[in-house]
């Protein structure tokens, strides 16, 4: 084929002017995050991960957990008194803070966000609905808050950065028929936090820009090159958010990366994986209202079938760490001489047959929802499959959706024979994970999707949740730990080490359990 | 024509009443708690139920099902259960950028598809017959994800000619919406930039979801030259000593292309389901990213808000590819 030099030309221009439209995201005051979005921006009607990252960035805390293994660091609040019955709670406000239009955020916004949370009624205020009504929350002068429990509450503290503090000033003129604005709030913004929406930028679960705010009242004296806006870009396919991170386009993505994708960020030369030890724990759950799985010995055949070695060393290549109880390994309450179930077939065979003698029919198909699409729950589904095949049980692997899961699981009888799912650090307390899973007062949620019952484990955890000092409550959780792992009522499989893909032009990351590590404030970009 | 017209209209009423009813009733049927899914995490099950309450849900399906149906008949499709936006809004945000994905992967499946078949037809049992077949078999049966990271790979990450997600490069300003096609909207506004940056961001796209359709495309005119060509008029024409190419580009080809025009139609609606794939994978913001952000949050007004426009964009299509076929052969007017 013959090619003239002015079609050559042409050619050449149209490759080159190919690549100059193409240029990549390399803007040094820029940060393009790959992270979802939450489905809502009201801070009062969502919590997941993305929402607790939009937050952080978005919004203010009284106080904040910083760092890993995560500290109480005082936020707005400059320091805190608890009476001696551990029911009033005095929050010192600093002075001067400034909300995004301006005003200054006193402690009547807080007390207004704190109801507003409790009036609104969703997951974010659940913690504090047993314990707190709306009078309950006040203000003795400007810069005061005081909370008054109905009870004394062991999590509580641990739970006060889940309150991001609202401006009514803002809110109130939105407000609709009595919601607080929530419907208004939703697709709005307005807090305090470092970065405050640009709101034309924003479209639901696709995007949102966010800027600087120079008048923050942390300053910005410890980063003086700090990122000045925020882009963020969910990616909903894994392959796409790791191929935009190596071509420049991304600058981080969501920590759930698979394993092949962690080895080919690994192998780029400007991207990295950050590895943190953080507080999420890899769970399978059996009903423990339908049989086979409301005999212990069959739940136990199953514990002992999962080949947790192997998924951990040769899945996950060592992203893990096991954990044998319902209690994260670097969480005050973990009871350090718990072994657990290990992988044992044998043992597995041994057990199902004494199921069977009690009658629990075994051999029926058994059911297991798999979470979409998150690469390894299938991975962890795939491989339990094989190994129950080897022993006679019969897996049969169902895709689901997290949002279906939580709403079958409402009611027991909808609630799938199995299924896999992670547990997020929200509040950092064992109350987070234990206290929610197995408590028989939170049936009707996913956390307690087993349908776990037993009084001895209802009053320990309820006994250490009024109590309020955590060395008198750290012996209950782990003797809790205990009777439930006897009780064999789920599959406890990992703690797991966050994986993070970060361009390598990104400085300062800083990681958090809670959060895992979203917080772009102390960020900045290399050139 | 009018009244041929009329009458499909009249027939698409029920088929769209009857969608709608079965997907309500679909969702309706699963044993799903939406109130549980809206709670949230650490939820208690007082909340579950108050908001089970507030939204209706422990109302009779029926009672539910009359008031639903009176919304969308004031084409109200009520608000997202999460960004408690109005899902109307949501859905014309986003149906241009799938309308515009939808018609330029047609559109290349018609120009390119249809000359391919032409070219295959006229050279039956020769090589270039042999590569469409293996062609349209492949174009098929390969999975459109997995054709999409090829394309991704190739052309992103090693030549970085095209860009790798999106609609358009961070920063861009866009022109004032008029008809919701960046490509027409830069167009009009002479902003040639924008329209080169819209039209890289729309090849990868349009590509992938263009290649089921035009092996089909490609197939189905092959298959009608090759009836056409054993005509009796297409003989004699030969025997006259008719020019051949225009022979065979103007009169055996419009006599071809009936059958792969009743495909177009049908291949309308397979596109539309079809960008939920593609849009997913190039972060395309059109209606099919939409439904999987639902399905996943289990959006469920969302979900029905958009099975019915599906319903309705194919439902339209059918009735113009009936049209059209009338104009290619006026005889049809009669039987249809």
């Amino acid at each position: 084929m013959n090619i003239s030099r002015r079609e050559f030309g042409a050619l050449a221009a149209t490759a080159l002017a190919f690549r100059a439209t193409c240029a990549a995201a390399s803007d040094p005051s820029v940060f393009v995050t790959g992270m979802d979005l939450p489905a809502n921006l009201d801070p009062a009607q969502i919590l997941d991960v993305q929402s607790t990252q939009w937050g952080l960035n978005a919004y203010d805390n009284l106080y904040r957990y910083e760092g890993n293994p995560a500290e109480m660091r005082p936020w707005l609040a400059t320091e805190h008194t608890v009476s001696a019955d551990g029911l009033v709670w005095n929050f010192k406000l600093r002075q001067g803070v400034k909300f995004h239009d301006g005003s200054e955020l006193t402690a009547d916004d807080v007390v207004y966000t704190v109801q507003r949370l409790l009036a609104i009624g969703r997951a974010p205020a659940a913690p504090f609905l047993p314990i707190l009504k709306a009078e309950s929350i006040t203000a003795p002068d400007r810069y005061t808050v005081r909370f008054t429990l109905a009870q004394t509450y062991g999590p509580f503290f641990g739970m006060i950065p889940m309150i991001a503090v609202v401006n009514p000033r803002v809110i109130k003129p939105h407000e609709d028929n009595g919601d607080w604005g929530a419907k208004w709030m939703a697709s709005n913004e307005a807090g305090s936090g470092a970065y405050k929406l640009l709101p034309e930028s924003y479209v639901p679960l696709e995007k949102a820009d966010l800027e600087k705010y120079d008048d923050h009242f942390v300053g910005w004296s410890d980063n003086a090159q700090a990122i000045k806006k925020i882009e963020w870009r969910p990616a909903k396919v894994t392959s796409t958010r790791v191929l935009a991170l190596l071509n420049g386009s991304l600058d981080m993505t969501d920590s759930f990366l698979p394993v092949d994708q962690v080895e080919r960020i690994d192998k780029s030369t400007n991207a990295h994986v950050a590895k943190n030890v953080t507080m999420r724990l890899l769970v399978i759950r059996m009903n423990n209202t339908k049989p086979p799985f409301d005999n212990i010995n069959a739940r136990k055949a199953f514990a002992h079938a999962f080949n947790y070695g192997g998924f951990i060393d040769e899945i996950v290549k060592g992203n893990a760490v096991r954990d044998p109880v319902p209690i994260p390994n670097n969480m005050w309450g973990f009871p350090k001489d718990v072994t657990g179930y290990d992988y044992d077939l044998a043992k597995a065979k041994e057990y199902l047959a004494k199921a069977a003698a009690d009658g629990a029919p075994v051999k029926r198909p058994i059911e297991m929802h798999v979470q979409q699409p998150l690469e390894q729950t299938v991975q962890a589904s795939q491989l339990f499959q094989s190994d129950l095949a080897s022993i006679g049980v019969d897996l049969k692997l169902v895709n689901d959706t997290f949002a279906n899961l939580v709403s079958i699981s409402s009611k027991a009888e909808t609630t799938p024979d199995m299924w896999i799912h992670w547990v997020s650090a929200y509040y950092l307390d064992p109350d987070n994970w234990i206290g929610q899973m197995y408590d028989s007062r939170y049936h009707g949620t996913w956390k307690a999707s087993c349908w776990y019952t037993n009084p001895q484990v209802d009053a320990l955890l309820s006994k250490a949740r009024f109590t309020i000092d955590q060395e008198g409550r750290a012996p209950m959780y782990e003797q809790a730990a205990k009777i439930i792992v006897a009780d064999s009522p789920d599959i406890w499989i990992y703690n797991m080490i966050e994986v993070c893909g970060i361009s390598n032009r990104v400085q300062g990351f800083k990681h958090c359990p809670v959060g895992s590590g979203g917080e772009v404030r102390w960020m900045h970009l290399s050139a | 024509m009018l009244r041929f017209v009329l009458r499909r209209v009249l027939y698409a009423v029920p088929s769209l009443f009857g969608l709608m009813i079965f997907t309500f009733l679909l969702i309706r049927i699963v044993p799903a708690d939406p109130a549980a899914a809206l709670a949230g995490d650490n939820a208690t099950p007082q909340q579950i139920a108050d908001i089970r309450h507030q939204y209706g849900f422990d109302r009779p399906v029926a009672e539910q099902l009359v008031l639903y149906i009176g919304q969308v008949l004031r084409l109200d499709f009520g608000e997202s259960q999460y960004s408690h936006r109005p899902v109307g809004l949501d859905i014309r945000q986003r149906l241009p950028a799938t309308l515009e994905l939808t018609f330029a992967a047609l559109l290349l499946a018609i120009v390119v598809g249809i000359p391919l078949g032409v070219v295959a037809g006229v050279n039956h049992n020769r090589w270039p017959d042999f590569v469409l077949r293996l062609f349209s078999i492949t174009g098929v049966a390969v999975a459109a994800f997995w054709f999409a990271i090829m394309l991704q790979l190739l052309f992103s990450m090693q030549l970085d000619w095209l860009p790798l997600r999106g609609r358009t490069s961070a920063g861009a300003v866009l022109p004032p919406e008029l008809t919701g096609s960046l490509l027409i909207d830069s167009l009009i506004a002479g902003r040639l930039g924008v329209f080169w940056d819209a039209l890289l961001h729309l090849i990868m796209p349009a590509v992938t979801l263009s290649l089921g359709a035009l092996a089909t495309i490609a197939r189905f005119t092959r298959a009608g030259v090759l009836d056409t060509m054993q005509k009796d008029f297409v003989l004699y024409e030969r025997a006259v000593g008719y020019p051949r190419r225009r022979l065979i580009w103007i009169y055996v080809l419009r006599n071809s292309v009936i059958a792969a025009v009743t495909q177009v139609g049908l291949l309308f609606g397979a596109l539309i389901a079809g960008a939920v794939v593609v849009e997913s994978i190039f972060d395309w913001p059109g209606i099919g990213n939409y439904a999987v952000q639902a399905i996943l949050t289990a959006d469920y007004k969302v979900m029905l808000a958009v099975t019915l426009l599906v319903g309705v964009v194919y439902t339209i299509v059918n009735i113009l590819t009936d049209l059209v076929h009338g104009l290619l052969d006026p005889r049809l007017w009669e039987q249809l």
